[in-house]
């Protein structure tokens, strides 16, 4: 190599930084674009429904690196019309999401083949595993990776941001970094970097916030709350799940269901999958005591955030309406909490 | 430009050269721990290894605590080896010796002496036993149960420099790099495969911040800036563990020897770094002040100099400690002692003096080595030097400060790297039950209690399984609705401090931690 002199040196390290300062100045000038769009919403994304038989069921709590079965989607070629929202109970996790895919055509039908994928689950806390219901079921989360990637996706990314402990500690805690990674997927610690200011259109309540790159960019984004206990939200479900993709959130907590609803609507999840394998009905969202633990062995699947929400409600005798984010989520037209008149297929594995 | 650096010399002795190998490995392998240590795994089981080979630490914390750990026979090591070979440690291994080299700053230092200067400095020799004056003083104030002193140890001041100062220093400009790179469409993708190789490998993913950083690294700037006056002025002068390894190599069988070959060129008084040399004494040298570097057995010309195993014969100089310094150190122990005794914080306690998890009932005081081993492994930096909470007496002690960071709950690496057991090595359900303070409510600024707004931040947060915040209804007056208002339950409080870490006020937070209970007598 050869030597550089200081001077040399000093002319190199000016030129760069020169290069580096004017690039600033002219990404800051290329950036006057027009807000992100947001595409309407779709209550009705699924395509052809498919049905799929059993397979056996697998046995998580034996041990919590044992490899599962694997999840495949499972097409037929029954036509029916695909429902709004899927309820799935009494399997183990990962037949439970197999199952409550199969009637929207499996995940094929909401991950196109290439895409780049971004599950969102629930990782709130580093403390407990996920017997305490704090943070989501691995076996749900890895088998959304496993079916991602049957369906064609060319990558499939996991992240949460949580407000206690570092993440990559909270990631192998929950076992979900376990599960994520024996299906192939990659678990990501969200880098500061990457959170990038983004200006709201038309929003209810959030006009501007630092979200987080990779969500905005991905082609899906898949959403996968657990439900649980929350005194100000009443309930932490889908929509309160991606404050997580949000550099500050404490600010929203004030005109909570109208920011949440912004916030759906900005990132717009192609599908959310509540986790009601295990809920939290005290002391959430950080849990501890396995007596606030109810183990209901079910799974809620829904393209309508604000319906799978709705429904999830349910479960903990909560109107859905007295949510203020679904009140502010119906009113803005996100998405549907009239149940009754909702298409709705519950699948029970029993 | 006219080539102002002389090319860069190889060393034409093999010894010097294996010395600058050696003083290389073990200021890496320092770095390496330091840089390991931030993070959970083998890094935080090994570096509690650094300050146990501090002879210095582990006599002081023996003298003080009347513990002796298993762990710290590592600083027999050292001793050891000041016996064979006096102060080779300062020459050969010691991290902040290896930097002080680095940053010799000998062109300016001659540009300000002029080149003429005799380094040797006989002048202030004085001044040399000013390091053996704080190594007795700081042992038997020790011997009292007091280690304030261990600040001065080379190691803890160097841990506490890298890690308060220089390190984020480092994050800082790293990210504020990162950061413009990835605004550039090209680059933001490599930028950022980069920024996920090294987050949280090497560097935290969230900065880090520490009170008065700016202190620490003026200590340092400070002590590098020294070597202006003369080479290694903190090794010859000041440094306490060099003076400890002094003492030991008035016994060393290693020794410099100048044979009858000697023209007295003084070429080698010039050469050697701590001007331990005297041309008055027929070019010997003191072995109290020699590190073994071998820099005289390159410069000489005539082979005239050499390093022989021979019994020692003992010898005292002008500067070396005696009666009169030993009776100096005890004095001003004593004042010392007496003077922090009588300071207000020794009546009541500081209200945020809060202390490591199970530090407090472990009298931390008397056991920690300021070494800052602690503020490095805690991974919200929740730990901080202290500054006015424990007074002079625990300057750079950890405490808590929770508007900083706070103690998560599933941490437990404080105790687990604290190379002395200052802060107790309990296992995560045993840590999770320590109270390190107790939080309070403020009423008059909580934005539910006081502005009627909708926050249960300090509630949601709080990781209890019990939750020790918990929230009534109660209708707001004049409007039809009902607000959630926090309460503590005190008894169930352990102090980790995310409530106040995560209050969403400005300035203060509305809920604060204060030590646990009063200390003052009624």
């Amino acid at each position: 190599m050869p030597k550089l002199s200081r001077r040399e040196f000093l002319q190199a390290l000016a030129a760069g930084m020169g290069a580096v300062i004017a690039d600033q100045f002219l990404v800051a000038c290329g950036q006057k674009e027009t807000p992100l769009q947001a595409p309407l919403p779709t209550t009705s994304l699924a395509s052809a429904s498919q049905t799929g038989t059993p397979q056996p069921t697998p046995t998580p709590d034996a041990s919590e690196t044992a490899p599962g079965p694997e999840p495949t989607d499972l097409p037929t070629s029954t036509p029916q019309p695909a429902p709004d929202l899927v309820v799935a109970r009494h399997g183990e996790p990962q037949m439970l999401v197999q199952q409550a895919l199969a009637p929207f055509g499996g995940l094929a039908a909401f991950v196109p083949t290439g895409a780049n994928v971004v599950i969102k689950p629930n990782i709130c806390v580093g403390y407990h595993t996920y017997e305490y219901a704090a943070t989501t079921n691995p076996w749900v989360v890895g088998a959304l990776v496993k079916l991602a990637f049957g369906a064609g996706a060319a990558s499939v990314r996991v992240m949460d941001n949580p407000f206690g402990g570092l993440p990559e500690a909270a990631y192998a805690k929950s076992g979900i970094k376990d599960q994520v990674e024996a299906a192939g997927g990659e678990m990501v610690v969200m880098s500061n970097l990457k959170f990038v200011e983004v200006e709201l259109p038309n929003p209810l309540s959030l006009k501007r916030t630092r979200i987080y790159d990779d969500i905005l960019k991905a082609d899906v984004v898949i959403n996968v709350p657990i439900a649980k206990h929350h005194n100000l939200a009443g309930l932490t479900l889908g929509m309160k799940n991606l404050l997580g993709a949000i550099h500050q959130r404490s600010p929203l907590h004030a005109r909570l269901g109208e920011n949440l609803t912004d916030l759906a609507t900005l990132i717009r999840p192609a599908l959310t999958v509540i986790d009601a394998v295990r809920v939290l009905r005290k002391h959430g969202p950080t849990g501890g005591d396995l007596r606030d633990v109810d183990q209901l062995d079910t799974l809620i699947v829904s393209p309508d955030i604000v319906a799978a929400d709705s429904y999830a409600a349910s479960l903990f005798d909560t109107q859905p309406m007295d949510l203020s984010y679904i009140q502010a989520g119906v009113q803005a037209g996100l998405g549907r909490a009239d149940l009754e008149n909702l298409h709705i297929e519950e699948i029970d594995l029993a | 430009m006219p080539e102002r650096r002389k090319p860069a010399r190889r060393p034409k002795n093999r010894w010097v050269l294996a010395r600058k190998t050696l003083q290389t490995l073990a200021l890496a392998a320092f770095l390496t721990l330091f840089v390991a240590a931030g993070r959970a795994g083998w890094g935080q089981e090994l570096a509690p290894l650094v300050m146990r080979i501090d002879p210095l630490a582990v006599l002081a914390h023996l003298l003080s605590s009347r513990i002796f750990l298993a762990g710290s026979a590592l600083a027999l090591i050292p001793v050891l080896l000041g016996l064979m070979a006096g102060r080779a440690w300062c020459g050969w291994l010691c991290p902040l010796g290896t930097l002080l080299d680095v940053f010799s700053l000998s062109g300016w230092r001659q540009a300000l002496q002029g080149s003429a200067v005799n380094e040797r400095q006989a002048q202030w020799d004085a001044l040399r036993s000013l390091k053996y004056g704080l190594l007795l003083t700081t042992l038997f104030a020790a011997f009292l149960g007091n280690l304030t002193l261990l600040i001065f140890d080379p190691l803890t001041l160097l841990l506490r420099s890298l890690t308060a100062s220089l390190w984020p220093m480092l994050d800082q400009v790293l990210t504020a790099l990162e950061m413009a790179l990835y605004r550039l469409p090209l680059l933001s993708e490599p930028v950022a495969q980069f920024d996920a190789w090294i987050r949280p490998r090497l560097l935290p993913a969230e900065p880090l911040y520490y009170r008065a950083a700016w202190l620490f690294a003026a200590v340092f700037l400070g002590i590098i800036l020294l070597n202006l006056l003369a080479p290694r002025f903190w090794c010859r002068y000041v440094c306490p563990l060099g003076a400890l390894m002094g003492l030991l190599a008035k016994f060393s069988l290693l020794r410099r020897r100048v044979t009858s070959d000697c023209k007295t060129c003084t070429l080698c008084t010039r050469a050697c770094p701590t001007g331990a040399i005297d041309p008055t004494k027929g070019y010997a040298s003191d072995p109290g002040e020699c590190t073994l570097c071998l820099d005289c057995l390159e410069a000489c010309p005539r082979d005239a100099t050499r390093f022989t195993p021979r019994l020692p014969e003992i010898t005292w100089h002008s500067y070396d400690p005696g009666r009169r310094e030993a009776l100096a150190a005890i004095g001003a122990g004593i004042a010392a002692l007496a003077l922090l005794r009588s300071d207000a914080l020794s009546k009541r306690e500081h209200p945020y003096a809060l202390r490591p998890p199970g530090a407090r009932e472990n009298n931390l005081l008397e056991k920690c080595l300021r070494c800052g081993a602690c503020m490095r492994a805690c991974p919200t930096s929740a730990l901080q030097p202290s500054l006015a909470e424990s007074g002079v007496e625990g300057l750079w002690t950890p405490v808590l400060i929770p508007r900083l960071g706070y103690c998560d709950y599933a941490c437990n690496a404080c105790g687990q790297i604290c190379p002395v057991e200052a802060i107790p090595a309990l296992d995560l359900a045993d840590k999770r039950q320590q109270v390190i303070g107790k939080a309070y409510l403020d009423q008059d600024r909580c934005l539910a209690w006081s502005d009627h707004v909708d926050c249960i931040v300090c509630e949601e947060m709080c990781p209890l399984p019990e939750k020790a915040i918990s929230l009534s209804e109660e209708p707001v007056p004049g409007e039809q609705r009902t607000i959630l208002l926090p309460h503590v339950d005190r008894q169930a409080c352990i102090g980790c401090g995310i409530c106040e870490y995560k209050c969403p006020l400005n300035g203060q937070a509305a809920i604060r931690i204060y030590v646990p209970e009063a200390q003052v007598a009624l």
